[in-house]
């Protein structure tokens, strides 16, 4: 039905003046200096010319979003980024630790197994009902590649919870990034029609995984079904069990990040099993800013609904006006909305009323989060290509 | 404009004050907070705290409290034993150890202490004490049942025996 409506002709916003774009854009210019002019790396001249070019790209991007008015394309350009290059640098950095990709037991028990922010959903009921963290890592830094430790972790993705909610999924995960460029090479979607209770597989992996670390006592997310361990780091093969653990990252890597992407144009993982986007997308309910459908404009042609990565739309949302609990506040259905019908929108406020107001409170915030833990991580990537170059 | 729209308008305000604040208050505050409540990594992987420490000539061994497994944790209880420094261990060791403290040897535990880090290790341990399971050339299997060199010390995990 919604197919055959003839589209009006896409209305771009009008782009702002260079100069217009260049005082929206200042804030970033001075927040961007203040992380990256570090006084710890003023004696490593590699992570200084990283970091500058870092700062140069944020910048560009961010000042491009202001000249266009659109969002998702230069977001996606720092996602994609941010994808490639974390598993440059970490990879680099355990390597030169340990030698291997592979955690030996030793580094387990030593607690210095690098904690990143997916299992944080299970640790929550184990420390509710015995105070007892099912992670071999340490709270505090421990040297190796214990980092800051998991209070750095839980502190970081905390803070940047409050800020931007579920917003994490597409301007700190330093994952979906390459999913994300994967989903952006073909022209057209192999598989156009995906049947939406697969939207509930997150749920159903983030129940089942929070029960069974609460069972098993180990983080069994990580233990059995994360796919980006064969981006990261992984158990070490010590027998069969190990082989077979390895064995389901490689091919869930294979399947979700690759394969699926590629035939779907979607954020298969994220959409259909990451646990912790399940978990992050309660946070959108405490976040103040969301995406909107003004009605008033409306014409359902779903293309909003086809650009979304996430499938985060619904024919049935669109009639209610709203995104689903999963949006991850990524851009893409505003951009492609010919009728400019779906908006950045700040709860509480009348819909479409000033929604580039909404937008731009919104990436102001979002933004300084990219810069300041994605921005970093890019820095890190390109530090260790400058290494491998020089 | 309504009053609604007023606070919604704070509220977003006070978003970006906050997301300026994240690098210099709310992220330290938040790990601070987090580091501060009492929690500990489960004892299957660190090996619980150390009662006693017994010295043995040059080195020294660490007694650690019996660890038991959760729920449906695939392990069994076991107790952990740490030599150190390895520097000061002898190329074989054979040590006879009270792990209770009550007076009486409870196990003896036989390894070679390789003086290159990257060597694998094999412990054996004979139970002296019906409580304690034996261990022959045991490398790292299970958290229950291994020996790893940890920076500068040996870690050896006894299994306890079913009672």
């Amino acid at each position: 039905m919604a197919t055959n409506v003839r589209l009006p002709r896409t209305v771009s916003p009008a782009p702002r003046t260079i100069g217009r774009s260049l005082l929206l854009t200042s804030p970033i210019i001075v927040w961007s200096i203040l992380m990256f002019a570090n006084p710890n790396t003023q004696g490593d001249r590699r992570s200084q010319i990283a970091g500058a070019i870092t700062a140069v790209f944020m910048i560009a991007l961010f000042f491009m979003m202001m000249r266009t008015g659109t969002t998702y394309r230069c977001r996606r350009l720092f996602f994609v980024s941010l994808g490639i290059l974390f598993p440059v640098g970490f990879i680099h950095n355990v390597i030169a630790a340990r030698g291997t990709m592979g955690i030996p037991i030793e580094e387990m028990i030593a607690g210095r197994t690098p904690f990143c922010f997916m299992p944080i959903p299970l640790l929550i009921l184990p420390a509710a009902f015995t105070r007892t963290l099912v992670f071999p890592g340490s709270i505090l830094p421990n040297g190796g590649m214990s980092g800051g430790g998991m209070a750095a972790m839980v502190g970081i993705w905390l803070a940047i919870t409050l800020v931007i909610g579920k917003g994490w999924c597409s301007y700190a995960c330093f994952f979906g990034g390459i999913e994300e460029g994967i989903a952006a090479l073909p022209k057209r979607a192999k598989i156009r029609k995906i049947d939406v209770r697969w939207r509930y597989g997150p749920w159903a992996v983030l129940l089942a995984m929070v029960l069974l670390s609460l069972a098993l006592f180990e983080p069994a997310y990580c233990m059995w079904l994360c796919p980006f361990k064969a981006v990261s780091e992984y158990v070490a093969a010590r027998n069969t069990v190990g082989l077979v653990q390895n064995g389901i990252f490689v091919t869930l890597f294979a399947g979700l990040v690759i394969v699926l992407p590629l035939l779907t144009k979607k954020r298969t993982q994220c959409s259909i099993f990451c646990p912790f986007g399940a978990f992050q997308s309660i946070f959108n309910k405490t976040s103040i800013f969301e995406v909107k459908i003004d009605q008033t404009r409306c014409q359902p042609c779903v293309l909003c609904q086809n650009a979304c990565p996430n499938m985060s739309l619904s024919r049935e949302s669109i009639a209610r006006g709203e995104t689903l609990m999963s949006c991850m506040k990524c851009g893409a259905c505003v951009d492609v909305c010919p009728r400019q019908a779906v908006v950045w929108h700040i709860k509480g406020t009348e819909v479409a009323v000033k929604p580039e107001r909404a937008r731009l409170m919104f990436l102001y915030a979002a933004w300084a989060m990219a810069v300041m833990f994605g921005g970093s991580i890019i820095a890190q990537g390109l530090t260790t290509i400058l290494h491998f170059l020089a | 404009m309504r009053l609604r729209a007023k606070l919604a308008y704070t509220a977003a305000g006070l978003t970006l004050l906050a997301a300026l604040l994240v690098p210099f208050l709310l992220m330290g505050l938040f790990t601070r907070t987090f580091a501060a409540m009492d929690l500990h990594v489960d004892e299957m992987y660190s090996g619980g705290p150390t009662v006693r420490t017994v010295q043995s000539g040059a080195y020294s061994i660490a007694i650690h409290r019996p660890v038991y497994p959760h729920m449906l944790q695939n392990e069994r209880p076991f107790v952990q034993l740490d030599w150190k420094p390895v520097s000061a261990l002898p190329g074989r060791v054979s040590d006879v150890v009270d792990i209770d403290g009550d007076g009486r040897p409870d196990v003896r535990v036989s390894f070679e202490a390789p003086k290159d880090p990257k060597t694998p290790l094999r412990v054996n341990v004979e139970p002296l004490s019906l409580r304690y399971e034996a261990m022959r050339n045991v490398g790292k299997e299970q958290y229950s049942r291994l020996i790893v060199r940890v920076d500068d010390a040996i870690l050896i995990r006894v299994p306890l025996a079913n009672q």
